[in-house]
């Protein structure tokens, strides 16, 4: 075996496995040059292993420990606020699902939008078919919008947003004594197929359709009733068929 | 215990035994001491990754080196890389006499870094081929080499006096 000088520091250190510890041990026993530098490198490493450690300067361990210190009520507040801020993001969503808290935002948007003058429709006109078409063109896809339901007249409709930030489409009836609002939520709530609920001075009729929640909001109950109706009716033939 | 009772008798024994390792490496006490504070900031920050039961000395070290590595990164300077590319700086030998010790030291700090390193958490930390290998992120036949070529250059700087 020819000198392998590297093996020797390996063999001094032992980290070699059995063969390859058996040949350096040979070829030492048969080479003086490797036999000192195994003998330097031993001597070396008992000098390096003497060596007092430096100390550092006064002051500085308890000033690392200090930060040390400050940092804990950092991160001891990390471990509160962490699953506090999960925990509200859960019931975000949690309520995101509630029928009662979405009925009452559908019901103040209801309120809000004709309140204004004029009717704030993006898209306005009496043909359900257009509306609905329109709609579909914003990636809506709603059953057969009626045209009119009992004496509500189809006026148009746009996109309202809610407190979550996402988008619901709002269509706008008007009748000779009240209006009605049909929402489209692109989400389902924790509800069986029809709730009605009163909020913020509104009658509101959830309608659970698979994939998105039908809203109809309007003072009159009557009028809600009428119009929600006609949509499940509606939504029993189906979707409008795409133009 | 807690996870900061757990951090300060785990890891803070450790303090001075880095604290020195890092001073061999840096030269400067200053340097020394920003390594060693962001060293033990991260490793606190990081000690639930710690896996209890393994060689904590081997763990911070891991961390000593990047923080270290992570400084050179941002300076845009790679004396590791550099060092690594020839033979190294010539290395006259100490002619002065000092005491044995001082005279160790200083030969120590005239080798390269990277090699420097190798020979330290080898001879001064005691570390295993398998741990330095896990501190540098290199093969242990790399461990090796540089632990050999770091040894050949500090005899090389003591002017193979024996001692």
């Amino acid at each position: 075996m020819s000198c392998v000088p590297e093996s020797v520091t390996g063999h001094v250190d032992g980290a070699l496995d059995d063969a390859a510890r058996a040949r350096v041990e040979e070829h030492l026993s048969s080479c003086p040059s490797c036999r000192a530098q195994a003998d330097a490198e031993t001597e070396l490493r008992q000098r390096l292993r003497a060596l007092p450690a430096p100390e550092p300067r006064p002051g500085f361990e308890a000033r690392v420990r200090t930060r040390l210190r400050r940092r804990p009520a950092l991160v001891r507040w990390g471990r509160v606020l962490l699953p506090l801020a999960a925990a509200l993001v859960g019931v975000a969503f949690w309520l995101r699902g509630s029928p009662a808290l979405v009925a009452r935002e559908l019901a103040f948007d209801h309120s809000r939008c004709f309140a204004m003058r004029p009717l704030p429709a993006v898209s306005v006109g009496h043909e359900g078919a257009s509306i609905a078409s329109w709609l579909e063109s914003r990636g809506t896809r709603v059953p057969r919008v009626p045209s009119r339901a009992d004496g509500l007249q189809l006026q148009g409709a746009r996109y309202c947003e809610l407190l979550d930030g996402s988008a619901v489409a709002h269509v706008y009836y008007v009748g000779s004594q009240h209006q009605a609002s049909l929402f489209v939520l692109p989400r389902g709530l924790r509800m069986g197929a029809t709730l009605e609920i009163d909020a913020g001075g509104q009658h509101v009729r959830l309608l659970s359709l698979p994939g998105q929640t039908l809203g109809v909001v309007g003072a009159d109950l009557a009028d809600v009733r009428a119009l929600s109706d006609e949509l499940l009716r509606r939504s029993a033939r189906g979707f409008a068929p795409r133009e | 215990m807690d996870r900061d009772e757990h951090f300060t008798a785990e890891a803070l024994p450790q303090f001075r035994a880095l604290y020195a390792t890092a001073l061999r490496l840096t030269r400067n006490a200053h340097e020394a001491e920003d390594l060693v504070q962001e060293t033990f900031l991260r490793a606190y920050r990081g000690f639930d990754r710690f896996t209890p039961g393994t060689n904590v000395r081997a763990w911070l070290y891991t961390i000593l080196h990047r923080v270290r590595a992570d400084t050179f990164r941002r300076a845009g300077r790679s004396p590791i890389e550099s060092e690594l590319l020839g033979e190294g700086p010539a290395l006259p030998p100490i002619q002065d006499q000092l005491g044995a010790e001082l005279d160790l030291e200083r030969a120590l700090g005239r080798v390269p870094e990277v090699f420097r390193e190798a020979v330290i958490l080898r001879d001064i930390a005691e570390l295993s081929y398998e741990q330095i290998a896990q501190v540098l992120e290199i093969p242990i036949g790399t461990v090796m080499s540089r632990i050999h070529r770091g040894r050949a250059l500090l005899r090389e700087v003591l002017g193979g006096k024996k001692r």
